[in-house]
């Protein structure tokens, strides 16, 4: 599909200094450091932002920007990714209060379970956390028909490096999915190891299945971009009959 | 010597009537038993000469019990009035017929033949003659000629009321009303003789007799009627219905036509079929610019035609927003196209219709060849249908850092469309960013001509704070306060942002809005600036990061609205919301009848939205057609800041109303209204003769209808005139004379020596 050679010139050019001001325009993952492994997934991140350049004409800038939870500079990264292979500690009141605001103003959390827990490990703290943040907001499962599955591929399956769960969860803010989490460990599935091969085969579905966590990723990349721009009128009739 | 011009027989008798009754009964009684008495008489000779003495004697005993007299009198008979009423409106200047007389001159001959029948009559009658127009006044048919009809009203109903009304407490009692007119009533009867009005004329104990003046068989179109809406949506369908009367245009097309302002709008043709018929003419528009406007109806006039005038018809509409259509297209997927389209999604006053270009020509999407349609929700951008089919049903055009070269996605080849959108009323915001101005690498811009800036060289990249300029401190779009200073903290405190595209503003532009140390051409570098074009209006803001006003600004916790209330200035302003302008000019009425002034409304407003008192306001009333200015008038302005200026009747048409204001010599702007100056009135525009509803009054009343001015009036019902007794009488006793006692004895004695002789006493 593309070789070792477009990758690294798809890289090279995502690196150039930016023309935008300041890189204000750009999408640039920022990762919620905490006080568990925060940072197992950096690669993938930035095999999404270069995935993003390559497939799309969104801008990125390649490296992920690690951001406390408690910076103000939070809010100048609207995409925000929460990770981690195991329980992570609570946040602080602070961090909670200004993730909560974070959250409330139009900041997108995606919270992905690198260890595809399920009531334990990443998945029982990120509730617990999620619990505390947005306590009227809880996690719901995102139906199919949500335009998060049509943002820019059409999609009708969350596959991440496991298939454990079919759905998605969102956490909704006046009907804007300001969460998104995913069990089944979406970045996994993009991260590569130091020597650049995939660190995870995907399973059960292998490469096919990598790529199909790589639309996944791009979708939530455009949804935090173009929010509900696909539940437009002007897209439903050529996108339904794209779906029959 | 008293004088007594009648007389009649009473009884001079002090008893009462009741005893005299009783009496005279008693006495009859009497004269039955004494004939009773000599029933068995043999000799028929003797029993009826007693029968006729004893009668004789009984009717004398009765003369003198009654004691009869002759009452003589002094009497009047009090004439009644009989108001003949004509109408003095104007449809009576119409003739009776194809090239007859005018109404009004048959009304006149009418009056002329019926002047000997009137003397005639004179001692029984007064015959009044009045006009109405609707008010009554008398008149004569001198006075018929000398002053032609001109009422622009036919009441028929109110002229019967005052009529009634202007009987009570008078002496001469009303016995009838001679109403002359051609039935066109314009008022409570319009529609007929119906509900409360005919009620009322049941009861009105008057006969009213009524005559049609003129007869059917005229010649003439009329627009009677266009029954649309007080105001519409821009942009969506609105139906004038047009009743259109053709009398005389048997088997003939005609062509109706609307316009706007000069401009035709529709035209449509109707069939007539029958020499009397109406109508019903539907022109189905669409607004595409909001304001107040005037629509003009006509149909040629032909001929023939009896009246010319009631061929065309105007109306102003309002043209309102439901909601404001933004189109908004983004050249790719930003912070900033995230939050604005957060910010435009959430206002309901917004309909928000939005193209991102999500993939350029040379992207790879990862779908393998041929699965791209069903595996990618991509559409193609169809600019054709949104940069021409469809340009004009946008309100606003908001283009996010577009500055694509792609053949597949440039704009370029709309730039006309873009042009003729703005200058024709449309507005138009661009937001730079890497692919806009200096940055976009891009030979061409289609918006170059509209934008009110130029590109000045490439992005400053150092963050800065915004600073209002002295414009920006009062400007509708920057103000976030309640005054200047609030809103300059208000700016003050929004996160910097991190750079902006250099650009100089063009000739006639206003700069709000300036980085605060970057120079261009010695001038603070523009952030954001407007300009009107033409009919439109235009901004640019030299970033892609307005976003850092939104999202940025909660960093602290503030919990700021700022962000929003700045996009919803500038999508106001552009739209020309009418709260946002300095001076509203209203027409007032927007439809105004023939003869009539024009009003205009005047709010004049200092930029702080203050009323401004003492402003020097002045109004031209323009031709809508051609641009001519018909009028002007001037004049200060209260201390609320309003003022009401009249401008003389205007000829028929349709007029633009163009306020400006200044206050200290400092402009405060302009504003424009629209008012339609109607040929005629309802009264000239029905040339009909409409004998039904005289018929109908006449059935009403008790009264007899003429369907021509031809008639006597010994046909006319009218009430009796009243004989009053004045008052002066005088009582002649005729039984106390010597000669009725003499027979009274005469009988009695001779009856009683009769009735000796035949042996009865």
């Amino acid at each position: 599909m593309f070789s070792r050679r477009s990758f690294l010139a798809a890289a090279a050019a995502a690196s150039v200094p930016a023309w935008g001001f300041g890189d204000s325009s750009r999408f640039i993952p920022a990762v919620v450091k905490h006080g568990g492994r925060w940072d197992v997934r950096s690669s993938g991140l930035r095999r999404l932002a270069w995935e993003l350049q390559r497939r799309t004409s969104v801008e990125v800038l390649l490296e992920a920007r690690p951001m406390s939870l408690d910076s103000p500079r939070l809010f100048e990264h609207p995409f925000l990714y929460l990770s981690s292979d195991g329980d992570f500690p609570p946040f602080t009141q602070v961090e909670v209060e200004n993730l909560r605001r974070y959250l409330t103003f139009g900041g997108f959390l995606f919270a992905d379970a690198n260890d595809g827990s399920d009531g334990a490990g990443f998945d029982a703290a990120v509730r617990r956390e999620l619990a505390r943040v947005l306590p009227q907001s809880p996690l719901t499962v995102v139906p199919s028909t949500h335009v998060i599955f049509k943002s820019f591929f059409l999609i009708d399956s969350a596959p991440g490096r496991f298939l454990n769960k079919p759905n998605l969860e969102a956490c909704l803010v006046n009907k804007r999915a300001a969460v998104v989490y995913s069990q089944n460990d979406v970045m996994g599935a993009l991260n590569r190891d130091e020597s650049g091969t995939w660190e995870f085969e995907p399973a059960p579905g292998g490469a096919r299945q990598r790529e199909y966590a790589t639309r996944l990723a791009i979708n939530l990349a455009m949804y935090a971009l173009c929010l509900d721009y696909k539940d437009d009128a002007v897209h439903l009739p050529v996108i339904m009959k794209r779906r029959r | 010597m008293e004088s007594f011009d009648t007389w009649k027989l009473v009884s001079l008798s002090p008893h009462p009537m009741l005893v005299l009754v009783a009496l005279s009964v008693a006495l009859l009684f009497g004269v039955g038993l004494a004939c009773w008495g000599v029933r068995n008489e043999v000799s028929p000779r003797r029993k009826w000469l007693l029968w006729t003495l004893r009668v004789l004697a009984g009717i004398c005993a009765l003369f003198f019990l009654v004691e009869p007299g002759l009452r003589r009198l002094q009497v009047a008979r009090v004439k009644n009035r009989v108001a003949v009423l004509v109408d003095r409106s104007a449809s009576m200047s119409f003739p009776t017929e194809p090239r007859g007389i005018a109404r009004n001159e048959a009304v006149a001959r009418s009056l002329e033949s019926l002047g000997p029948q009137m003397e005639a009559l004179k001692d029984r009658y007064a015959f009044e003659t009045y006009g109405f127009d609707p008010e009554l006044s008398a008149t004569s048919v001198e006075g018929l000629r000398a002053q032609p009809p001109r009422s622009s009203r036919s009441d028929l109903f109110a002229a019967l009321r005052a009529i009634k009304a202007g009987e009570s407490g008078g002496t001469r009692k009303l016995a009838g009303v001679i109403l002359f007119s051609d039935g066109a009533d314009n008022a409570d009867l319009v529609s007929g003789l119906t509900g409360r009005p005919k009620q009322a004329l049941e009861q009105l104990g008057v006969p009213v007799t009524t005559v049609a003046v003129g007869k059917g068989g005229l010649t003439d179109l009329s627009i009677d009627a266009v029954r649309v809406d007080d105001f519409a949506f821009v942009r969506n369908s609105i139906t004038a219905e047009v009743e259109l009367h053709g009398r005389g245009f048997n088997d003939q097309a005609v062509q109706v036509v609307l316009k706007r302002e000069g401009q035709i709008v529709a035209s449509k043709v109707a069939n007539f079929s029958s020499n009397d018929e109406t109508q019903t003419v539907k022109f189905t528009f669409t607004p595409d610019q909001t304001g107040r406007f005037v629509y003009t109806v006509s149909v040629p006039v032909y001929p023939e035609e009896v009246v010319a005038e009631n061929n065309t018809r105007s109306f102003a509409l309002k043209v309102i927003r439901d909601r404001v259509r933004v189109l908004l297209v983004a050249g790719r997927p930003t912070w900033d196209e995230r939050f604005l389209r957060g910010v435009l999604r959430a206002d309901a006053n917004v309909e928000l219709i939005s193209f991102y270009i999500l993939r350029n020509g040379s992207d790879e999407s990862g779908v393998p060849p041929g699965n791209e349609a069903r595996e990618l929700s991509l559409i193609p951008f169809p600019r054709e249908e949104i940069f021409q089919t469809k340009i004009d049903t946008f309100d606003v055009i908001l283009v996010l850092n577009f500055g694509h070269e792609d053949q597949g996605v440039s704009l370029a080849a709309f730039r006309p469309d873009i042009e003729r959108y703005v200058h024709n009323g449309g507005a138009f915001a661009y937001l730079g960013g890497d692919r806009s101005f200096g940055d976009a690498q891009s030979s061409i811009n289609p918006f170059d001509q509209v934008l009110p800036v130029v590109t000045a060289g490439l992005a400053s990249q150092e963050p800065f704070q915004a600073k209002l300029t002295q414009a920006g401190l009062t400007h509708p779009i920057t103000a976030l306060g309640s005054g200047a200073t609030s809103s300059e903290a208000a700016w003050a405190a929004f996160p910097a942002i991190p750079g902006m595209n250099l650009t100089r503003p063009k000739e006639g532009s206003t700069v709000l809005l300036t980085h605060p140390t970057a120079m261009v051409d010695g001038q603070p570098a523009p952030l954001l600036t407007i300009a009107e074009l033409g009919r439109g209006r235009t901004m640019a803001i030299a970033t892609d990061a307005t976003w850092y006003w939104a999202f940025p600004s909660h960093s602290s916790g503030a919990n700021t609205r700022n962000y929003e209330r700045f996009w919803s200035n500038a999508i106001r302003w552009l739209v020309r919301d009418p709260d946002l302008t300095t001076l509203s000019v209203t027409a007032d009425p927007s439809s105004v009848e023939p003869g009539k002034p024009v009003g205009v409304v005047v709010v004049a407003r200092m930029p702080d939205y203050q009323p401004a008192p003492g402003a020097k306001v002045s109004v031209d009333l323009v031709d809508a057609d051609d641009g001519h200015v018909v009028a002007q008038q001037t004049g200060d302005a209260a201390a609320d800041g309003t003022i009401r200026l009249e401008f003389p009747p205007p000829e028929a048409g349709a007029y633009k109303v163009v306020g400006r204001a200044t206050k200290d010599e400092k402009p405060l702007g302009e504003s424009t209204d629209a008012v339609a100056v109607r040929a005629v009135g309802p009264e000239l525009a029905d040339a009909r003769v409409n004998g039904a509803l005289l018929e109908e009054i006449a059935k009403a009343t008790g009264g007899k209808f003429f369907d021509a001015p031809q008639f006597s009036l010994a046909d006319v019902p009218l009430r009796e005139p009243p004989l009053v007794e004045i008052g002066r009488s005088k009582d002649q006793p005729l039984w106390d004379r010597w000669y009725w006692l003499t027979m009274l004895v005469v009988v009695v004695g001779l009856e009683w020596a009769v009735r000796r002789r035949f042996g009865y006493v």
